[in-house]
């Protein structure tokens, strides 16, 4: 088999064309932001952007900059100026990436216009909380951690009393900074945009289950962004909902995104953003990514509905409980539910050498997966930003051979 | 800084303090006693439970209070790194995980971890907090369990939130090993573990002024011997050390103070110390971010007489010198050049464990601020195993050897 071999190029949903546009207009917003004096905040994917529209501070997520540094593929670059600064080559390559640009103004957009605060939640890992302090003792922006302590699987009681006064302590904090007050009301009108939109993810999501699959794996990745950094505003319910009319009707259609799909799998953890393609390539050996337990942290099981009547309790509730906030249990429902849901023949785990706290419980989900529910599982090494910590040709030979097993199981 | 000549022979006094012709009597006897307690805990261990009968629980960072465990009639023990090569926790998880935290788990795989009834875990760092989720999927102790850890540590919140959170944790220690909490038991223990520390703290301060300059190796020891033995055990033993101080002179090592998290591979001090270094004090997360902690003398919150013991216990765990793991982790900075000056040290060791995500972003930090305060410092990247390496001791002699020129870089 050729990884590029003879074949119709992958078809892409018309809705990547808009979002083009919209992640343009959003990095015009940041740079106009900065130009004109207004507030903007670094934000963790963990901390809720819907505060900061309602607040009308800028919300800017280094983390998703940090992707389109991946799939550019200069992180490698990017990483030597961090480097030479004295940080470590083993760092996330997010943050490798990020300060490289702190450092040398360097990046796909330039230099980025340093933030009037930065805000962080401790529930995804503790790199986040120190990728903010290397910018904050940097640059001298204010930083703000919001604490959010791992739980088991839910944030209740004094978890989420805790968590609760956290977020209030940071909403007391900001106005502090920024001399802008939140107003419940507004507050509950961006919920109620941000609700809608993650219904329509939800939907997004549940419209993977369809055999053939409407979408790849890369087309999901892709579409991330409005999630990640636009929650709350009008522009992000309309795209998802074209994005979803889209997808539905290529269900009607009985579109297959992956022709002769063969193998319906499930990928585990951030994809290599350097390397979309390498889906693309698996498409034409039948390979199709129904699901993935990444965009899961936006969906329902993670970042449900806001109760607007009280949002900083609903908030810290699905803070505390965060995808990356709770254990191995949990982890390893949500597998055994996406299995089943979606009709998964295998797992590929992708070690990602960069995230610790996705990666270092999967030998063991893997282990279990396979034990309770005969589901074979393939750990692959690489990295979410960095290409040169995938082996691309290993990788190529050990998905081959991981076919091979589902085949034998068939 | 000033210059001197150094004679080029093995440092005589803090190596002869801990040769066995140079200590005699009692506290030669105290020495060898916590010497061979530090040396091989695990038999201590064994010897403290066939003599009681008691159960064991093992933890793994000094955040976590040693206290809350004796309340409930249990022995607590700081499980420490082996320091040995075992390749079997890679069948578990993957070789980015610190190699710290790896050997704890191996030691757990190899059943050298029979003796513990439960562990306890906290938060701690993204490694560790990989380890608990094998630990605890792969049941390697009857009883694991995990303490909501709060990572910013400056808020009356978090100290309230935690006060909570052990008593939590204590009611499911009681429910679970059917060990319930004696409330004069708790006050007992946080007396004795106070007295303990104020031990190490004193020996720690009068090695900082040579009055007492025993060996690093030997110091490490002590710290391995306060969180294995019995509390008044160990008091005794130590009263005894500090009473009897064995002969010994300060030789012409160079005194530099020992920078990192958890460091008790006590071969590896003493290779340090034979490249002609004197490990005059240490700023390490188990020895002076832990011996200053003292629960006793935690005033009451504004308004409430007595303090409440949970309360006393949350605000010193929190309040201690931080480790670069919680926030703001800044003091820690501080902490080190006042260890600096204290003993008197002529530069810094900073022993960077390999894949330690916090202490990798702490180190640029660190540095810039020790070249600010015009105090040379080496980095050292490691594993925590083995014995030093011929490369190791060619670097630590060129370290060394600066001094000699004058502190000048060279
Ligand atoms: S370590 Fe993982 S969760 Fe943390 S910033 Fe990197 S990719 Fe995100
Ligand atoms: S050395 Fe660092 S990464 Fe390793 S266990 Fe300690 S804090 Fe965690």
């Amino acid at each position: 088999m050729s990884a590029t071999g003879e074949r119709q190029p992958m078809k892409r949903l018309e809705a990547t064309r808009s979002l083009r546009s919209l992640i343009k207009g959003y990095y015009d917003d940041l740079f106009r932001t900065a130009s004109e004096g207004r507030p903007s905040a670094w934000l963790n994917v963990g901390v809720p952007c819907e505060f900061f529209y309602a607040m009308d501070i800028f919300p800017f997520y280094p983390e998703n900059y940090g992707a389109a540094c991946g799939a550019l593929k200069i992180t490698p670059q990017l990483s030597a100026v961090s480097e030479a600064h004295g940080f470590s080559a083993d760092l996330c390559s997010y943050v490798r990436a990020t300060l490289g640009t702190v450092f040398s103004g360097e990046g796909p957009y330039g230099e980025l216009p340093k933030p009037t605060l930065q805000v962080s939640a401790m529930n995804s890992c503790i790199m986040i909380m120190v990728w903010w302090r290397a910018v904050q003792r940097h640059w001298e922006v204010p930083t703000f951690v919001v604490d959010t302590p791992l739980v088991r699987d839910q944030s209740e009681g004094i978890n989420l009393d805790y968590v609760e006064s956290e977020l209030r302590r940071m909403v007391a904090w900001v106005e502090g900074q920024t001399g802008r007050v939140l107003d419940l009301e507004r507050l509950r009108e961006v919920v109620r945009l941000s609700n809608e939109g993650k219904e329509i993810w939800s939907e997004v999501l549940d419209l993977r289950r369809a055999r053939p699959c409407p979408i790849t794996a890369a087309d999901i990745f892709t579409h991330m962004f409005p999630m990640v950094a636009l929650r709350g505003t009008p522009q992000y319910v309309a795209h998802l909902r074209a994005l979803r009319d889209e997808i539905k009707q290529r269900v009607d259609e009985g579109f297959a995104a992956v022709e002769g799909e063969r193998y319906r799998l499930l990928w585990d953890n951030l994809p290599p953003w350097f390397d979309l393609k390498l889906f693309d390539d698996l498409a034409a050996r039948g390979v199709n990514f129904v699901i993935d337990t990444y965009t899961q942290a936006w969906g329902p099981r993670y970042m449900g509905p806001i109760d607007e009547v009280d949002p900083l309790r609903s908030f810290a509730a699905y803070m505390g409980a965060g995808f990356l906030n709770v254990q191995i249990g949990r982890r390893y429902d949500l597998l055994a539910e996406l299995v089943d849901l979606y009709g998964v023949d295998g797992v590929v785990f992708h070690s990602d050498r960069s995230c610790k706290p996705f990666s270092l419980v999967q030998v063991e989900l893997r282990r279990k997966l396979q034990e309770n529910l005969g589901i074979p599982g393939l750990l692959l090494e690489g990295d979410h930003n960095d290409q040169t910590l995938l082996d691309r040709g290993r990788a190529w030979s050990q998905l081959e051979s991981f076919l091979e097993v589902i085949d034998g199981r068939r | 800084m000033s210059g001197r000549a150094h004679t080029g022979e093995p440092p005589a006094g803090p190596g002869a303090m801990g040769s066995a012709h140079g200590a005699s009597g009692a506290g030669a006897a105290a020495l060898a006693r916590l010497r061979s307690v530090g040396t091989d805990p695990l038999s201590e261990l064994a010897h403290i439970k066939e003599r009681t009968g008691l159960m064991a629980m093992g933890y793994f960072d000094s955040y976590l209070p040693e206290e809350l465990i004796m309340a409930h009639g249990i022995v607590p023990h700081r499980v420490t790194v082996s320091g040995r090569d075992d390749p079997r926790s890679h069948e578990f998880i993957q070789g980015y995980a610190c190699p710290a935290a790896r050997d704890l788990l191996e030691q757990a795989l190899r059943g050298d971890l029979s003796l513990l009834d439960g562990v306890l875990f906290t938060r701690y760092c993204d490694s560790l907090r990989g380890v608990f989720a094998v630990w605890d999927s792969q049941k390697l102790s009857p009883f694991v369990d995990f303490v909501r850890y709060p990572t910013v540590v400056d808020t009356e919140g978090a100290v309230t939130y935690l006060a909570q959170e052990l008593q939590e944790v204590s009611a499911r220690i009681a429910r679970a090993l059917d060990a319930p909490l004696d409330e004069r038991r708790l006050l007992d223990s946080i007396a004795a573990c106070d007295r303990k520390r104020a031990l190490v703290a004193e020996l720690a301060a009068r090695r900082a002024t040579r009055d007492l300059p025993l060996a690093g190796a030997d110091f490490l020891a002590v710290l391995v011997a306060a969180t294995t033995m019995l509390p008044d055990e160990f008091t005794a033993a130590l009263s005894t050390l500090l009473e009897h101080p064995p002969a010994g002179e300060p030789g012409d090592a160079v005194p530099v103070v020992l920078s990192g998290t958890t460091f008790d591979n006590i071969a590896l001090a003493a290779a340090i110390e034979s490249a002609g270094l004197y490990l005059a004090a240490d700023d390490l997360s188990t020895g002076s971010r832990w011996y200053g902690i003292r629960v006793g003398s935690q005033p009451a919150a504004a308004g409430e007489t007595p303090t409440d013991p949970w309360e006393a216990l949350a605000r010193a765990y929190l309040t201690k010198p931080p480790c670069s793991v919680k926030e703001p982790s800044s003091p820690r900075a501080d902490h080190l050049v006042g260890l600096v000056r204290a003993s008197a040290a002529e530069g810094v060791l900073f022993y960077l464990t390999k894949f330690c995500d916090s202490e990798q972003v702490e180190w640029p930090f660190l540095r810039d601020r020790l070249a600010r305060e015009g105090i040379p410092v080496m980095m050292v990247e490691g594993d925590q195993k083995g014995e030093g390496s011929g490369a190791l001791s060619t670097r630590l002699e060129a370290f060394r050897e600066r001094f000699e020129l004058g502190g000048e870089d060279s």
